[in-house]
Parts: C-alpha cells; sequence; structure tokens
C-alpha cells in the first residue's frame, strides 16, 4: 500500500510501499520515529483515508477505490477509533458519550449494554460525568468504551496511551489484551517500546516503509 | 453485533437532543442570535398585525356606519369621512334644505338625516386639557333602519319620547367613562352657534347602548331637532347617511352627477373612502416592511455566522462524528436542525412578544397618527403568528444549508487533525 501527499510539486511519500495483514483476536502495535508514517498507515487501516496506490480488504470486503460515503459505510459497525486526544463530546455525559455511535448507526439506545461496556472499562461510577470532571485515563477509558460499544471487529488506536502516565498507559493496554482474548483485532500505534512489545506482533516503520516485523512468542 | 441492540425509529429526537446540547455549550451566542430572529420576527408579525388589524378596523368601522354613500358639506373627502369615524372639530353644515332635496330620490332605499356638535366635556371647561363630547343629532326611525344592530344594555332604558327636547342615550363607553345610568343627569357645555360663551346644560340619560365597536360607543345620542336647537343651527345638518337600492360602481357614479350639481355638496362613496384610507398608511406600511426585511436579513446572516463558527469551532468533533460511524447526511441533519431550532425558538419568542406588545405598537402608531378607527388596528392573529413561525422555518432551512453543507463534507482525518 502506498500513501502520497502532495503539496504543490512536492510529494510526501507517507507510506511507500507497506504490505501486511491482521487476524482476529491480534493485537498489533506500530513503532517508529515521528514522521514515520504511523498515523498515516492507521488512518488508511480504519478506513478514514483512502490509499493512493494498493489494495486493502476489510473483513473480507475489499475496500479499494471506495468514495468517501461507501468508506463510511465500511467504518459503521466494524471498525472502532480510540485517539490520542480522547476526542469525547464535551457537552455530553460519559453514558451519551458511549451511547453516540449508536444514535449515528440508527440504533436504540440500549443502557444495559452501554453499563456492561462501561463496566469492563472500569467507569460504571461515573457514566452520569461530563468529560471535563474526569482524568486523562478515564477519558481515554471512555473513548474506548465508546469504540467498544458497537462491538466492532477491529479497534484502531493511534497512540492511546501518548497523553497518559506510566500506570495508567499499562492498564488500558491490559484492558486491549484483555479485549483480544475475545476475538477482537487490535492494531495500536505507540512511540513507547515497552508497551509496543506487549503486543502479539510489532511493526517498525521508517520513512514509510516497514523496517522491521517481529512475531512475540 | 449485539443481538439486543434494535432499530431505532427516534433518530430525529436523539439529533434534535443533540443539536440543543450544541446551542446551549454556548449560551450567551445563542441568545444573542435567537434574540436577533425575535427581533426580527416581532417586526414582521407587528406589522402584518398592523396591516392585517387596520383593514380590519377600517372596513369594521366603515361597515358599521350603515350606510354606503354620504352626503355632506364640501371639503375634503377623506377628511369628511374621518371625521365621520373619530368626530373631528371643524365641523362644517349643509344647508337646510338639502335633506328635503334628496330624499326623493328614487335611487334611494333609505336615508338618514344626522347632526354632528361637540360639546365641552361637562366641568373640564375650564382645565387646561379639553376634552370632547361628540354630539349626534338624529332622526331615530330612519338611523335605527340604517343601524339595526344597535340594542339597549341589557333593561337600561328607550329612545326618546316624541315631545322630549332634553333627552340623551349614551353609547356604552361614554356611559362608562362618566359613570352614568339611566335616570341620571348628563352634563355638557355646549356653545351655540354665534355665542362666544359655552352654556352650561343639562341633559336626562334616558338609554345606553350595548357595545357596537364603533364611534356609536363614544357618541351620545339626542333628538335632531333638540341638537340643532341646542347648537343654535335650527335647520342645518351635517351629514346625510344613504343607502342605495343598487350599489355598485355605475349606479353610485350616476348618483354622484345627479347631486353634485348642488353647490355646497359633495357626494362620498364609503367604498372610496375605505380604499383611501387604506392606501395612505400603506406607504407607512412599506417602510416598516422595508426595516423588517432587513431586520430579518441582519438576523439571517447572524443565524448563518452563529452556525459557521459553531461548525469550524468543532471541526474536531465533526471529524470524530464522522470516524465512529456518521454519515455525510447525518453531520448535515444535525447543524441543519441546529439552525431550524435557532430560528424557531426565535421566532416563537418575536411572536410572544409582539402579541403581548401589540398594546404599546397601537398606542405609538395612534399617538404618530391618528386615523380615526375604532377598534384594534395591530391585530396579531394566529394566522399572522403561523405565517412568521412558518417563515422562520423557511428561512432557517436555507441559512441552514451552507453551513450544514460544510459540516458534511468535512474529510474526517483533516478535521480531527485540525480539530485538535
Ligand atoms: N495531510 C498531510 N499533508 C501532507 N503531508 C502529510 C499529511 N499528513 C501527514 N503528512 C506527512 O506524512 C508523513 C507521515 O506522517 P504521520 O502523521 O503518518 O507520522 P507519524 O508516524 O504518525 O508521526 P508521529 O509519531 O509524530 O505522530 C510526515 O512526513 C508528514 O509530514
Ligand atoms: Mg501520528
Amino acid at each position: 500500500m502506498k500513501r502520497h501527499y502532495h503539496r504543490g510539486s512536492e510529494t510526501v511519500k507517507a507510506l511507500d510501499g507497506v504490505d501486511f495483514s491482521i487476524h482476529s483476536g491480534e493485537m498489533v502495535s506500530v513503532l517508529g520515529p515521528s514522521g514515520s508514517g504511523k498515523t498515516t498507515l492507521i488512518n488508511l487501516l480504519s478506513c478514514l483515508d483512502a490509499p493512493t496506490e494498493g489494495t486493502m480488504t476489510v473483513a473480507g470486503k475489499s475496500v479499494t477505490g471506495l468514495s468517501e460515503d461507501q468508506l463510511v459505510e465500511v467504518r459503521r459497525g466494524v471498525l472502532g477509533f480510540v485517539f490520542q486526544q480522547f476526542h469525547l463530546l464535551p457537552t455530553l455525559t460519559v453514558m451519551e458519550n458511549v451511547e453516540l455511535p449508536l444514535t449515528f448507526l440508527g440504533l436504540k439506545p440500549h443502557p444495559q449494554r452501554t453499563k456492561e461496556v462501561l463496566k469492563l472499562v472500569g467507569l460504571l461510577d461515573r457514566a452520569s460525568h461530563l468529560p471535563k470532571e474526569l482524568s486523562g485515563g478515564q477519558m481515554q477509558r471512555v473513548a474506548i468504551a465508546r469504540a467498544l460499544m458497537i462491538e466492532p471487529k477491529i479497534l484502531v488506536a493511534d497512540e492511546p496511551t501518548g497523553n497518559l502516565d506510566k500506570a495508567t498507559g499499562e492498564s488500558i493496554f491490559g484492558l486491549f489484551k484483555e479485549l483480544t482474548q475475545k476475538g477482537l483485532a487490535i492494531i495500536i500505534t505507540t512511540h513507547n517500546m515497552a508497551f509496543g512489545y506487549e503486543a502479539d506482533r510489532v511493526m517498525t516503520l521508517e520513512d514509510g516503509k516497514i523496517l522491521k516485523e517481529e512475531k512475540r512468542v | 453485533m449485539d443481538t439486543r441492540l434494535k432499530e431505532d425509529h427516534f433518530t430525529l429526537f436523539r439529533y434534535v437532543s443533540l443539536a440543543f446540547k450544541n446551542l446551549r455549550r454556548r449560551m450567551v451566542r445563542t441568545a444573542l442570535t435567537i434574540s436577533g430572529v425575535g427581533l426580527a420576527v416581532a417586526m414582521a408579525v407587528s406589522l402584518g398585525g398592523f396591516v392585517m388589524g387596520y383593514q380590519g378596523a377600517i372596513n369594521r368601522s366603515i361597515d358599521m356606519l350603515g350606510f354606503q354613500v354620504m352626503i355632506m358639506a364640501k371639503g375634503c373627502p377623506y377628511e369628511a369621512a374621518t371625521l365621520m369615524l373619530k368626530g373631528g372639530t371643524g365641523l362644517m353644515y349643509l344647508p337646510g334644505d338639502t335633506y328635503e332635496k334628496v330624499k326623493n330620490d328614487p335611487d334611494i332605499e333609505s336615508i338618514t338625516p344626522i347632526f354632528v356638535g361637540i360639546a365641552l366635556k361637562e366641568g373640564t371647561a375650564k382645565d387646561s386639557e379639553k376634552t370632547f363630547t361628540i354630539i349626534n343629532g338624529i332622526d331615530v326611525p330612519s338611523f335605527l333602519s340604517m343601524k339595526p344592530w344597535l340594542k339597549f344594555q341589557s333593561g337600561s332604558g328607550r329612545w326618546f319620547s316624541p315631545q322630549s327636547r332634553d333627552e340623551v342615550v349614551l353609547g356604552s363607553e361614554v356611559a362608562a367613562f362618566e359613570h352614568r345610568q339611566v335616570g341620571d343627569s348628563f352634563e355638557a357645555n355646549i356653545t351655540p352657534y354665534g355665542n362666544t360663551e359655552a352654556v352650561y346644560r343639562q341633559f336626562k340619560v334616558v338609554g345606553i347602548l350595548a357595545q357596537a365597536g364603533t364611534q356609536d360607543d363614544g357618541t351620545v345620542f339626542m333628538p335632531l331637532d333638540s341638537a340643532r336647537s341646542a347648537f343654535n343651527r335650527p335647520r342645518q345638518l351635517t351629514i346625510l347617511g344613504l343607502k342605495l337600492k343598487q350599489f355598485n360602481a355605475a349606479t353610485m357614479r350616476d348618483f354622484e352627477n345627479k347631486w353634485l350639481k348642488l353647490p355646497e355638496v359633495q357626494v362620498v362613496s364609503l367604498q372610496q373612502v375605505k380604499t383611501t384610507l387604506i392606501s395612505l398608511v400603506a406607504t407607512a406600511q412599506t417602510m416598516i416592511a422595508a426595516v423588517a426585511v432587513i431586520a430579518v436579513i441582519v438576523a439571517l446572516i447572524g443565524v448563518i455566522n452563529t452556525i459557521l463558527m459553531s461548525v469550524y469551532e468543532r471541526t474536531g468533533e465533526i471529524g470524530i462524528m464522522k470516524a465512529i460511524g456518521a454519515r455525510r447526511g447525518d453531520i448535515f441533519q444535525l447543524i441543519w436542525l441546529e439552525t431550524l431550532v435557532i430560528c424557531l425558538f426565535g421566532s416563537v419568542i418575536g411572536s410572544i412578544f409582539a402579541w403581548f406588545g401589540s398594546g404599546l405598537v397601537e398606542k405609538a402608531i395612534r399617538s404618530l397618527a391618528d386615523f380615526g378607527v375604532s377598534g384594534s388596528i395591530v391585530l396579531i392573529t394566529p394566522g399572522v403568528v403561523g405565517y412568521a413561525i412558518l417563515g422562520s422555518a423557511v428561512l432557517g432551512f436555507f441559512a441552514g444549508l451552507y453551513p450544514a453543507w460544510r459540516a458534511a463534507s468535512m474529510r474526517p482525518v483533516e478535521s480531527i487533525r485540525e480539530g485538535v
């Protein structure tokens, strides 16, 4: 897969030929220096962006050459997102934030399921709080709960621990591991080597190319 | 996917609730924008109410005169009409024989002679603020045939006895204002023609009329001859009110031509007065309308600006919503609903203000120019309000299009990146 950004006459080869696959129940981490193309890769994998060149298949469906509107359809119900900046909606409570994806999918709110998901991330007691009343780690947990609400097959996380301290980061990674036990495929970018090497597979990018790929045993 | 998750039939409700939450976030900004819309709508509603109410009031006042045509002393016909409606002071009188000349015209179905005089209100003659009472001397049988709806208040009185010289019947407003009942005396200072000093007169109230909603409510009636002699104009008349057997433009023109040969007489069709009175304020209404249109445009720009600002502020959030599954249409709907909410709230608030403020508007308009019609001239009906709210919804629909489109076409990756 390739993804090039064009800036006037200049072309930035953010991803310059990447070829790999992820399976369900697998956690893959992407390491690499800043600017190596991690975020670009994640955006492609999560169908938020389309590759300049190459093909991609998500859950058995080819997403090559799809328009923006068609990509949404792929995302809906299959992909869950977690971002470095959490990106919770400030006007909604924890509970409402977690329920929001259901609204966009045209599904009825399901308080029971919301509670189960919040319990999974350990925030059941904060359901009625607003994001600003939470710590960074808690906000990231809410974001994870939100991503899990629609039971995605793949969870994509771009530096989910980037804004968190070490201990909180560890607990988030612990949670991710738990989730892979349930068959979820997870792909994470991180700067933190220690966290990265907790994954089943570690991929190191440099200048838009896979530098090395290690499988942990 | 979780089999417990079911299709939602209330998605619109969820989006409305999201829209509300977004608008609440910047309460002051939202409130200001809503006020702008409210102000514009209040203006539009008041204007609509003025147009409707004024026409209604003129039609009502003129229809309630009971006659279609007036014959009166020469002068400006519209002045004459207003004079008839509100009882102006520059009265002019017809020569006494006009009635006899006209009354046997075969085209006339009915005719009634009226003498109008102005009396100083009792006890106020020396006050700096002089008030007036309109006295109508009437011929009861023919007057009533023109205005069959005139009734006495329950159990209060009768018309004049034939030989009476000092009996009066009061319109409901006069009676209420002066606290008079049947049997009481009614006092007035009347200046007879030729005198310089007013003469104090006392009359006996023999009847009080039920409210008619017209100038008759503010009038004191007495027998034609009593009135004439009180004002020392024994032969004169102010108005001949009449109905034609057939009333249309052609018969009216014929009738007019026939009687314009009398030198001091003018024939006025009330239909024509109606049109003129309405066109008199049309200019004022057009000006108010122009201001209202500008207010609406300014309010709309305000709405678009507010929503656009809030869209740009939320670039990141919109990207996230898209990432977690919102379609282009969902975002469009959300932003568009926010616009609609602002416009609808503004229009409802504006309508409420216009509704309760209509009394003030009426006062303001009357103080600028008294159009001489009774009843309210600013009439805010549910219809006017309905149109205003519908209009705001339509404008909101258009105002929301661009911001909603902007938001809907944001690309998730860039939005999330920019929105950080
Ligand atoms: N929208 C864009 N337009 C132009 N160039 C871009 C764009 N997005 C990313 N790039 C470039 O692509 C390259 C890869 O960027 P990317 O964000 O994927 O790096 P990264 O590995 O996530 O870095 P970091 O660890 O700092 O987040 C960089 O050189 C960046 O400047
Ligand atoms: Mg990055």
